[in-house]
């Protein structure tokens, strides 16, 4: 049996280009005979000696690492940066468009809509995945060739714009006002200027008996709403209470809206009675849609508010 | 209280360069692996033998070192002697090492001040 320097000096060439190895192993070899000696006339045991010194040495291929100037890592400093921002870029938007491209061939050409979410899902994973291997695979290569890019310097040019102070910005509070301005004027709309359907008569969309309360009340939370947007601008970021007064504005509309779905209340039964899917259950589908869709809205906007607020007062 | 861990990159930052000053120093002497990491401990430089041995080599490829075998021992051993490249390149590195100590200490004289 092969004493462990042996397997050690071995273990350690495996990883050395050939045409230094004898040296390498000679120089080697009489480097642990002699830190071995060194300890075994301190007067430690043959045996625990050559471990001891085996284990300062460390594990061969690391030390081999040393004696070829190999590097222990994928990306180093010099292209880590410019592998990260690469990597990102890419993956922003090409998953996203093959994922479209994919679902809406799917869904058109051959003509299935139902599978088209998957399958846009699954190419887009697909695509991320091979990106992120290939232009790792080529950043490992050039940190290994030690090839050069000469890419231009860093300049101060580069620098971005310094954020803005505030957190809430005039656009974001234009738009969701905008946003609330439309939904306010939708319920009159939709009552006065009703849908017309195929043999010409008018119908609203949502029941009329709801005008005697819970339509006013959906339209004062939304009136509300602008309210806090406003505040929310003049604070310049989100603070607890407005966390706390946009949660109870969510639920005080998502609550009802959410139960009027639930029992059949929101939708004209006239507009119902009027089509035959919507009699046949198609009422039943738009309300739970609408259900998961104001739940998920609700949810999301209380996290967001809540990690902007959390963030502002780090 | 400085944690040990701090503390012992800190010191492993600043002594980083000098193994190459103190093995380039040694080696006018000429000597094999094990017995200048011997010298070098003896004299206050605590190096590790896998960081030291690759050293060797590396600062022999660059020329700074000359090598030799010697095969009249009981095992062949290759002795390392400072070429007159690694002199040179010893002259710079030392000179650059009294001005790092000079500027230290007219940086605390003048803080002190």
């Amino acid at each position: 049996m092969s004493s462990l320097t042996d397997r050690y000096v071995a273990a350690t060439l495996r990883a050395v280009p050939a045409q230094r190895r004898t040296e390498i192993a000679t120089e080697l070899h009489a480097s642990i005979e002699d830190m071995i000696d060194g300890r075994t006339d301190a007067g430690q045991d043959r045996g625990s000696a050559e471990r001891a010194v085996l284990t300062e040495l460390g594990n061969p291929e690391q030390l081999a690492a040393r004696y070829t100037d190999r590097r222990l890592q994928l990306i180093g400093p010099r292209y880590y940066l410019l592998w990260w921002r690469l990597l990102r870029t890419l993956l922003t938007f090409i998953p996203a468009i093959v994922g479209v491209v994919a679902g809406v061939v799917k869904a058109t050409v051959e003509g299935d809509a139902g599978g088209a979410i998957g399958v846009g899902v699954s190419s887009a994973l697909q695509t991320a995945v091979q990106i992120a291997f290939w232009v790792t695979l080529c950043f490992a290569v050039l940190e290994r060739t030690n090839t050069p890019l000469n890419l231009p310097e860093w300049s101060v040019d580069q620098l971005p714009e310094a954020p803005e102070e505030r957190q809430v910005t005039l656009v974001d509070s234009c738009a969701s006002i905008v946003f609330l301005v439309l939904a306010i004027a939708f319920f009159p709309w939709q009552h006065f200027q009703p849908w017309v359907s195929g043999d010409g008569s008018r119908l609203p969309m949502i029941d009329p008996a709801l005008w005697s309360f819970w339509l006013p009340l959906l339209l004062a939370v939304l009136v509300a709403d602008i309210g806090l947007e406003v505040a929310k601008y003049r604070a310049r970021r989100w603070t607890w209470p407005l966390v706390a007064a946009k949660a109870v504005l969510d639920l005080a509309f998502a609550v009802p809206l959410v139960w009027l779905l639930l029992t059949d209340r929101l939708l004209n039964p006239d507009l119902v009675q009027r089509f035959e899917w919507l009699r046949e259950g198609g009422a039943q589908d738009v309300a739970r849609v609408a259900v998961v869709l104001t739940a998920a809205v609700t949810v999301w906007g209380l996290i967001d508010s809540a990690v902007k607020a959390r963030r502002q007062a780090a | 209280m400085v944690s040990e861990e701090v503390l012992r990159t800190h010191l492993q930052e600043l002594r980083r360069g000098t193994v190459v000053v103190a093995s380039l120093v040694a080696l006018r002497r000429p000597d094999y692996g094990y017995a200048l990491l011997q010298r070098l401990g003896e004299h206050g430089f605590p190096v590790d033998a896998n960081t030291l041995y690759p050293l060797l080599r590396r600062l022999e490829e660059q020329g700074l070192l000359t090598s030799e075998w010697n095969t009249e021992e009981s095992r062949p051993r290759k002795f390392y002697r400072t070429s007159d490249e690694g002199e040179a390149l010893l002259d710079r590195l030392l000179d650059d090492l009294a001005a790092v100590q000079a500027s230290v200490a007219s940086l605390i004289e003048g803080v002190d001040r």
